[in-house]
Parts: C-alpha cells; sequence; structure tokens
C-alpha cells in the first residue's frame, strides 16, 4: 500500500506537474552533476561552513528529487540512483519552506559558475511558487503579497499618504530652493517622462523622492508622477508568482499608456528594475510603445548632456560601491553607476569582489521581509561586513532599494562605521544650481532688502509674527503696530522706509491712516503696501478705488491678498523698494 | 484628477437596483458597507486589512476580538470605525486551492447579500472575491459573483445599488461584459 499524501501535498504534486515548464527551469532540474564549484560561490555556505544545508545543491534537490520522482524518466526507473523522493506531508512542505524562503536570495552567484548554466533564482522562484500557491509562506511574504495584490503597492502605503508625501516634498524643495516653480507634477498627461518608484522611498526614505524631484527640476524635464501604478517593485519575482508580476507590472505600464507619457523611469531598485523593465512585458503580455530606463540612466545622460551640473567636491567622503544583484548580475548594469559616481563623487574605493561577483546585501529575495529568518540572515551576512569593512569607505552607495536596508541592517548588526545611500542622493548633494535658475528674489532683492525699516500694521498677533519673520529673514528691520494710531507713533519714531498696512483695523481703518499719510506733506511719498485679507467678491480695491478716487489720492504702492505667499510678498516689497531706489 | 478616472465605470440596472462596475479604491468609498475578505481568526491582516486598519482606527479590530472566530461561508456585519463607509462585513472565503471554491464563493456570496438585506443596506461595495492573493480563479469569481447578485436582487433587496469594486483593468475587464449585460 503506497503512502498517502496530504490535500496540499497532492496539489504540489498536481502544480509540479501541470507547471508550464521553460527550458531554463527544465535544465536546473535535470542538468545539476555534482561538481560542487557552486558552493563557495553563497554567502550562507561561506558564512556557515560546517552546515552542508546551505550549499546549493543541497538546497536544489530538496526540489529535484521530488521533480525527478514524478516527471523524470530516471526516477521512474532508477530512482534509488538519481534520488528521486516525493513529497507527503505538510511538515515536508514547511521544511522545503525554510529551504527556499530562508536560505538562499536569488542572488544567483553560484549560477556563475555552474558548467551545466542551472539558474538557481528561477529554480528557487518555482519552488516557492509552488508552496506559495497552496498557501504555505512566511507570515512576512503573506503581508507584503497581499498588500501589492490589494493596495496596489508592497508596503501598503495608502494613496492619500502617498500624495501627501509628494506635496510634503514638493513643499521643502521649494522652501530649501525658495522657489514656488519646483513642482513634484502627478498624473500630467503627455509628460515626457512618467518617474515611478519603490514603496519604501514613500513610506520611510522620502527624501531620495525630493532628490530625484530635484534632479529633474534642474534639469529642465517634463516629468510626473503617477497617482496610481507607481510602484515598480513587485513581489511576483520573490514568490515566482506569474499572475502577481503581471498584475502589478502590467498597473504600472496601465498608468504610463493612460497619461501618454513618452518614457517610463525606474528609480534605483535592483528587483524592481529587472521586474518593471525585463520581466514585466512577458508577465504582462502587453505591448508597450514607450521606453524604460533606469533613473542611473538618466542622471548620467543629464550630467553627460550639460542639463545638469555637478561638484564632486561637495561629495568628500570616502564612498565604496555595492552592485546589487538583480540591477548587476541579472540586468547587467554594472559600469553605469560607477560612472555617474566618479562624476560626483571625489573618493572612491572599489570593493572586492565587484560587478557581478559581488556578495548579495544578504536582504534580497524578500528576505527583509521574512523575520523569522533573520538570525541566520545576519550570521551570513559576515561575508558581506567583512567585504565593507575591508573598503574603509564611510559610505557605501547602492542602486537598489533592497540592498539599502539589507546593508543598514547588517551594518549596525556587525557595528561597521558606515552608512548607507543611494546615487539620487549623491547626485542632488553634488548639484550646482546654476545663475539662471536661481530663484529672482534670492538675485536681485535680497541685498537690496538688507537693512530696509519696515513697519507691519495688522491687528492679528499671528500675522504680525508671521510678516515679521519673513522681513526679517530678508535683512530687514521690522516694526510692529497692533492698530493705525501706534503705527502712526511709529512712523513718525523710527520713519520706517515702508509700510505694510492692513484695511480692517481696530479704531481708525487702514483706508482712513491711508488717507492721513497721504495728507501729510513729510509722509506723503513714504511706501505702502496694503496686505489684505479681502476675498474677490468684496475685493477692497473696488471700494478703496472709489476711496481714493473721492479723496482725490495717489494708490498705494502694493496690494499684497491674505493668505500671504511669503514670495509674492517679498516680490512686491522688493518691487516698491528698488523702484523708490 | 487620478488615473481611475481614465476607466469609465460600467452601470446596468436589475429590476430597481443598480449594478455598478467601478474601478476605485474599495475601502474610500462612502458606502452603507464594503465586504471584506476576512480569515477564519478574524485577524485583519494586510492589503485592504491594512486600509481598514489606517482609515478606520482600531474600533473594528476591537470588535472582531469580541466575535473571535468564523467558520468557512460565513459572515459578520461591523461598524467601520472612522472610514467612509458606514459598515463592513467580514466573511470567510476559500483560499489556497483549497476543495470545493466554487461552492464555497457561493455560499460567501449569499451570506453576504442575507446579511445586507438583514441590516436594511441601501448600498454594498464588493472587491473581486478572494481573487489576487488567495488565488480564485477569475473566471469562476465573475461568474459566482454575477450569478449570486442577480439571484439575490431578483429575490427581493433592500439594495439599491451593488459596486463591484476593483484596483486594476485586469478585474474590470473580467467583469465589464457581465456587468453590462446583466
Amino acid at each position: 500500500m503506497g503512502k498517502t499524501r496530504s490535500y496540499k501535498a497532492q496539489k504540489v504534486v498536481d502544480l509540479m506537474k501541470a507547471k508550464t515548464k521553460s527550458r531554463q527551469i527544465m535544465l536546473s532540474l535535470e542538468s545539476c552533476v555534482k561538481c560542487g564549484q557552486c558552493i563557495d560561490q553563497c554567502h550562507y555556505v561561506l558564512a556557515n561552513p560546517d552546515d552542508p544545508t546551505f550549499a546549493p545543491p543541497y538546497k536544489a534537490d530538496k526540489l529535484r528529487k521530488f521533480f525527478k520522482a514524478h516527471e523524470d524518466w530516471t526516477g521512474k526507473v532508477i530512482p534509488w540512483w538519481v534520488g528521486a523522493r516525493s513529497i507527503y506531508t505538510d511538515e515536508e512542505l514547511e521544511e522545503l519552506k525554510d529551504v527556499v524562503f530562508g536560505k538562499c536570495t536569488g542572488c544567483r552567484r553560484c549560477s556563475l559558475v555552474c558548467p551545466m548554466g542551472v539558474d538557481m533564482a528561477t529554480f528557487n522562484g518555482m519552488a516557492r511558487n509552488l508552496l506559495y500557491s497552496v498557501g504555505i509562506m512566511p507570515e512576512g511574504v503573506w503581508a507584503v503579497a497581499k498588500d501589492q495584490w490589494e493596495i496596489g503597492n508592497q508596503m501598503g502605503v495608502l494613496k492619500e499618504d502617498y500624495l501627501d508625501t509628494l506635496e510634503w516634498m514638493e513643499e521643502e524643495l521649494q522652501s530649501k530652493h525658495n522657489d514656488p516653480s519646483i513642482k513634484i507634477p502627478i498624473d500630467k498627461k503627455g509628460a515626457d517622462i512618467m518617474y515611478t518608484i519603490n514603496p519604501r522611498e514613500a513610506k520611510y526614505d522620502p527624501r531620495s523622492i525630493a532628490d530625484a524631484a530635484e534632479i529633474f527640476h534642474f534639469a529642465g524635464a517634463d516629468w510626473c508622477m503617477p497617482s496610481e501604478g507607481w510602484d515598480m517593485t513587485n513581489f511576483g519575482l520573490f514568490v515566482g508568482d506569474p499572475s502577481l508580476g503581471a498584475a502589478a507590472s502590467s498597473r504600472l505600464y496601465t498608468a504610463a499608456q493612460e497619461l501618454g507619457v513618452n518614457k517610463v523611469v525606474i528609480s534605483e531598485c535592483g528587483h524592481g528594475y529587472r521586474s518593471t523593465k525585463c520581466e514585466g512585458p512577458n508577465w504582462a503580455k502587453m505591448d508597450l510603445d514607450f521606453p524604460m530606463e533606469s533613473s542611473v540612466i538618466t542622471m548620467l545622460d543629464y550630467i553627460k548632456q550639460g542639463k545638469i551640473k555637478v561638484d564632486k567636491s561637495k561629495n568628500s567622503e570616502k564612498v565604496t560601491y555595492h552592485d546589487s544583484c538583480n540591477f548587476a548580475r541579472s540586468c547587467g548594469m554594472t559600469e553605469e553607476p560607477r560612472e555617474v559616481l566618479s562624476l560626483v563623487c571625489s573618493d572612491i574605493q572599489e570593493m572586492y569582489p565587484n560587478r557581478q561577483w559581488n556578495y548579495c546585501c544578504t536582504g534580497g529575495g524578500g528576505a527583509m521581509s521574512m523575520s523569522e529568518y533573520a538570525p541566520m540572515r545576519l550570521k551570513s551576512a559576515k561575508i558581506k561586513a567583512e567585504q565593507l569593512r575591508a573598503t574603509g569607505a564611510k559610505i557605501v552607495v547602492t542602486s537598489c532599494h533592497n540592498c539599502v536596508d539589507g546593508l543598514t541592517d547588517l551594518i549596525k548588526h556587525y557595528n561597521l562605521d558606515m552608512k548607507v545611500t543611494q546615487l539620487v542622493n549623491l547626485v542632488a548633494n553634488a548639484l550646482v544650481v546654476p545663475a539662471s535658475k536661481m530663484p529672482k528674489v534670492m538675485k536681485e532683492v535680497s541685498m537690496p532688502l538688507a537693512g530696509k525699516k519696515i513697519l507691519v500694521i495688522d491687528d492679528e498677533p499671528d500675522v504680525r509674527i508671521f510678516l515679521t519673520k519673513i522681513f526679517k529673514e530678508n535683512g530687514c528691520e521690522v516694526f510692529e503696530a497692533p492698530d493705525a494710531n501706534q503705527g502712526m507713533r511709529i512712523i513718525r519714531d523710527k520713519n520706517p522706509d515702508l509700510v505694510s498696512l492692513d484695511m480692517i483695523l481696530p479704531h481708525k481703518t487702514g483706508e482712513k491712516l491711508y488717507w492721513e499719510l497721504r495728507k501729510d506733506e513729510k509722509y506723503k511719498k513714504l511706501p505702502v503696501v496694503i496686505v489684505s485679507g479681502y476675498t474677490k467678491i468684496d475685493d477692497p480695491k473696488i471700494d478703496f478705488d472709489a476711496f481714493l478716487e473721492d479723496k482725490g489720492i495717489p494708490a498705494p504702492q502694493g496690494f499684497v491678498e491674505k493668505p500671504i505667499h511669503p514670495d509674492v510678498l517679498i516680490e512686491t516689497i522688493s518691487g516698491v523698494l528698488l523702484e523708490k531706489v | 484628477m487620478s488615473i481611475a478616472a481614465f476607466t469609465k465605470p460600467v452601470e446596468t440596472k436589475v429590476g430597481s437596483t443598480k449594478v455598478k462596475l467601478l474601478r476605485e479604491d474599495l475601502t474610500a468609498l462612502k458606502v452603507d458597507a464594503f465586504v471584506y475578505y476576512a480569515r477564519e481568526n478574524l485577524d485583519i491582516g494586510t492589503g485592504y486589512g491594512t486600509a481598514i486598519q489606517m482609515r478606520g482606527g482600531l474600533e473594528v479590530k476591537k470588535e472582531l476580538e469580541k466575535i473571535g472566530s468564523i467558520r468557512m461561508g460565513e459572515c459578520v456585519i461591523t461598524t467601520a470605525g472612522m472610514m467612509n463607509c458606514e459598515h463592513i462585513i467580514h466573511v470567510c472565503g476559500p483560499k489556497f486551492l483549497e476543495p470545493d471554491i466554487e461552492k464555497k464563493l457561493r455560499t460567501c456570496m449569499e451570506n453576504v447579500l442575507k446579511t445586507a438585506k438583514k441590516n436594511g443596506l441601501k448600498t454594498l461595495a464588493l472587491p473581486p472575491m478572494g481573487t489576487g492573493f488567495y488565488g480564485v480563479p477569475l473566471p469562476v469569481c465573475v461568474s459566482v459573483m454575477i450569478d449570486t447578485i442577480t439571484q439575490h436582487i431578483r429575490g427581493g433587496t433592500t439594495l439599491e445599488e451593488i459596486i463591484i469594486c476593483v484596483v486594476d483593468k485586469r478585474d474590470f475587464n473580467a467583469f465589464k461584459e457581465k456587468v453590462a449585460n446583466l
């Protein structure tokens, strides 16, 4: 009597039989000759030399034995020779889970040396998918995959939070450059570029979004970010699930098509780049009429074409570059990031081994979401920690968000004196803002306003504080008055260069004070800017015009509407004072 | 304007009840209730569960903890905390290639619609039940949802509007013709 098989184990057997197996998977299942060349390529093996269960052939055989038992003729004829063995229990499926999720990050370093062409990552991905299909996976994988299916991004960032973050970063940039023209455009139909990000950026690292926006702005790019389909990561790659792969990538492609953009730019993320640019079109089965490129290429082009100027002396600390497995080994992006690095950093130390031979950050393949394997991951990160330490660098640069997290975790664990950053951060830091793009206010007005005496007459304390702060930031000496009478006293005592005058004041209106000033020979030319909170419905200028006409006095030198925009205020005040000068 | 605005909703009427296919954010809709595809232990988890916790606060979780658990096909109705909707109907549906998916899904749908009627709801929104993460095949889901919704309306309902709310075009296209031809 044969062994009985659990329901899930039977489903896995059925799936294995039914699964379309690509040439690469078949080759990987059939052709290992146990030569052992792959063994010392794996960071898990190097960090755990006494444990043979980390060896790639051992891990691969967990699935290979099962395949041979059901699919391969050798398993039927000479099962004892080829080690064919089926799976029967849920416990065996759990054991397989610990191997395929917990002991391999799919970094593909072992595949580089395999004389038979076994592709461990694709092979492992298939095994993960068999388990995932019957609901056997680490809880963290469950959480992330479900978020990506249902919320549309793998970190469950809600739409309102994503949009708020973009708005926040836009404001930060405007404030940094004192330039309200800097925008993070959203859903701009017909834009040249649609920029897509890793949700980690929106959730934990919005600075990277701001840095990219800064680069796009100063390069004069016509760009936007989509309100949906903005997540370029794809957990379908990590769980070997082509249906999730298709759903996630098609959402991004659909956004690009609906916005009618010319190009999709993918921010620095190894698996995101591979999923979106390389695997996604096959998963989604979509004909795409737009190119896709890594932001590394975009930044490099901007620098080479002179669209942005950079000063490498601004990044003077010693840096080293970590090649992401998916970006470098799987997609061949090894030289472009180094070229960018050489243009924006002055002290670069190469890491050894590097490029396609680099070691995994140890957080790849979704490992950062599998907390149950964290101790094993960090123990196995020893080899990476030694590699980092040997560079003597203070900063490790990587073009992958997964690697940022993996490296940050191991740096903390091994007490390395390093921090992790990305090229986008370094390029933004090295930016030289050209004089032609300096805000007008900064160029022309900041000096003329220095030392000017300004009187703020407003009955609202908050408004006085706000205006005083703005004027002081521009080098002015400021006096405050809560009403017209106190304002008049200060005018006589301090002789200000300009009066910022509210219209609605207690006791005596701003209108009346203005009339008194214009009647007075000494103050009839004192510049006055009306700072008013009237709406358009009862625009003071309409009544005020009638008042001016009635009294036969000239109009004030300027008007600024509340709510006050600091740039508009300073431009108006500067215009008035410059004209006077 | 959001990108979803590029997808024109599909609307039809069965009796006096409007059936609508919408590409929108399920958990942000202003409806009497939306349906959440729950686990047996009623642990909210992620996905739409993330949105329930982030937008709704702790209230829903506390209510579910008091209820404890439900069995396959059963559903419970809770309030929706600070969300735009009034209630959430939590239903335990089939997952990950388990046996009798179609039959179980049909039971789920019937119970959800009965619960809506029992509570006098007028507007109800549903996701494509069990597709995506839980792996219910999309054609099975479309067939069961359309069948049960039609039968429920014909048997008499309090519902004035039933919304099938999807995340992307893949799901939208799967339902489009069926909803239009109801």
